[in-house]
């Protein structure tokens, strides 16, 4: 462990362990991934993953006569593109730390992962939005709904988080089981993986390279896809974290992450609304308060039994973990017909006034806005650290 | 090195491992010592970081061919 002290090594060597041998603390990543959010948005959209995923699951049933799509071509729409290369960056990136690995679950938590999927799908049609447009780019973008969806994300993670811990107590066998793992990186082993992850980066550039002739929109979704996937699989970003420690262990690094990245983001996206560069409603959802309370709840109990969000499935699927990629798959499976069938009935049926787009900035300006959004997370800082000193919500 | 109880916690990614050995911990007698076997890249952070958080002592890690090995003791 400490041997790269004695020895004394080549400055590129240097270089590359800096990035590529310890994990970047998580709030590093939280700053890094407003950075690509913000770009997201000058090119052309803030940040948002469901939509992305549910386009692999259209593309699929269209690929055998179903007719579900609205978005698009699965290459030609920039968020299933930008959800395809965000697990292509963390592939990348586990590949150049060596902790690749196809890890093979025991049977029950495959289900688990694979029926979080299908229950985020329902929480994110519902809710017209996941834990990235209805809280990472959601609370930047000052939408009220994404502070119902928040509330909503924050129960539902309390109450998956008993469900764990009576599932661990009262049905062990569900986690326990016939295990296997392939293409590990052990001691000694896997010196190929960082050279297959360099080559991954450059296949991704080339991809991103070869859309710039048809539009520069998807090159640019690619490359900051890619970056979104590394920073994530890096620094261990995860938005289930945030929400889940302060039940669980108290630990509040992951919630602080968050919040660092939201500040970071928003402002970058305050500047860009109020210089009228993009329109203001953008990922202001039509989901005050109703769909975002329930939405919110129904998405924060999936991710809490999968163990991560949308994007947090990505990138551990791109690490592989099977049990994400059973979670992505159960997801892209099940969201169009969530659609068709729950999400697009329920909200034609609620009244207008239960769905409302509230852009806090119509009723209070910016300056007051950005003034409440940041007295927010100061709250939710105040909580999480007393919770941390107290273990008041915290399980142990 | 050897633990008085073996928490496999192979195959399984974030928050299982930790909710396992937490629960086990619980449990367990004061000075004894868990064997936690574990594939998920993120243990090797949370572990530590956990035992730090709870005051319980981080004897060894050591590494696998398909992940670690980390021996806690109960303080």
């Amino acid at each position: 462990m400490a041997e790269s002290g004695l020895k004394k090594k080549g400055i590129l060597a240097e270089l590359f362990s800096t990035f590529f041998s310890k994990s970047w603390p998580m709030w590093v990543g939280g700053i890094l991934l407003a950075v690509g959010n913000i770009s997201l948005f000058i090119v052309l959209k803030p940040w948002g993953a469901s939509g992305g995923i549910k386009n692999w699951g259209d593309s699929l049933y269209n690929s055998i006569g179903m007719d579900l799509s609205t978005m698009g071509p699965l290459l030609k729409f920039p968020y299933s593109v930008l959800c395809i290369m965000t697990l292509v960056g963390a592939l990348a990136g586990a590949l150049l730390s060596k902790q690749f690995g196809l890890r093979f679950p025991p049977p029950g938590e495959l289900l688990k992962g694979f029926l979080g999927g299908i229950i985020m799908a329902i929480g994110a049609m519902v809710g017209v939005s996941c834990t990235i447009g209805g809280f990472l780019s959601g609370w930047p973008a000052l939408s009220m709904g994404a502070v119902v969806y928040a509330l909503g994300l924050t129960l539902g993670t309390w109450i998956a988080v008993k469900y764990l811990l009576f599932e661990i107590e009262k049905m062990p066998k569900l986690s326990s089981g016939k295990t296997s793992s392939f293409l590990t990186a052990g001691k000694g082993r896997g010196g190929w993986q960082p050279i297959l992850g360099v080559l991954v980066i450059i296949g991704g550039l080339i991809i991103a390279f070869n859309y710039t002739g048809s539009s520069s929109v998807l090159a640019w979704y690619t490359a900051i896809g890619i970056f979104f996937g590394l920073v994530c699989q890096r620094s261990r970003f995860c938005i289930v974290r945030a929400l889940r420690e302060p039940f669980m262990s108290g630990d509040s690094k992951p919630a602080v992450a968050v919040m660092v990245s939201i500040l970071a983001t928003m402002f970058g996206f305050v500047v860009i609304k109020f210089m009228g560069l993009r329109p203001a409603m953008m990922w202001v959802w039509p989901h005050f308060w109703v769909p975002a309370i329930i939405g919110g709840t129904i998405f924060g109990i999936g991710m809490t039994i999968s163990g991560g969000c949308v994007v947090g499935s990505l990138w551990r699927a791109g690490e592989g973990h099977v049990k994400l990629i059973a979670a992505l798959i159960g997801f892209a499976l099940s969201a169009p017909l969530v659609v068709k069938y729950i999400s697009k009935p329920f909200l034609e049926g609620l009244p207008e006034n239960l769905k409302q787009q509230v852009f806090l900035p119509d009723h209070i300006g910016y300056g007051a806005s950005v003034g409440v959004f940041v007295l927010l997370i100061l709250l939710w800082y105040v909580f999480v650290k007393w919770n941390e000193r107290t273990g008041k919500f915290s399980a142990f | 090195m050897q633990g008085d109880q073996v928490l496999d916690c192979k195959g399984l990614s974030c928050p299982m491992p930790i909710m396992k050995l937490a629960i086990a911990m619980k449990k367990l007698e004061t000075g004894k010592v868990i064997e936690l076997l574990g594939t998920d890249p993120g243990s090797k952070d949370d572990v530590p970081a956990w035992c730090d958080r709870t005051g319980n002592s981080l004897l060894e890690v050591v590494e696998e061919d398909d992940g670690f090995t980390f021996f806690i003791r109960k303080e």
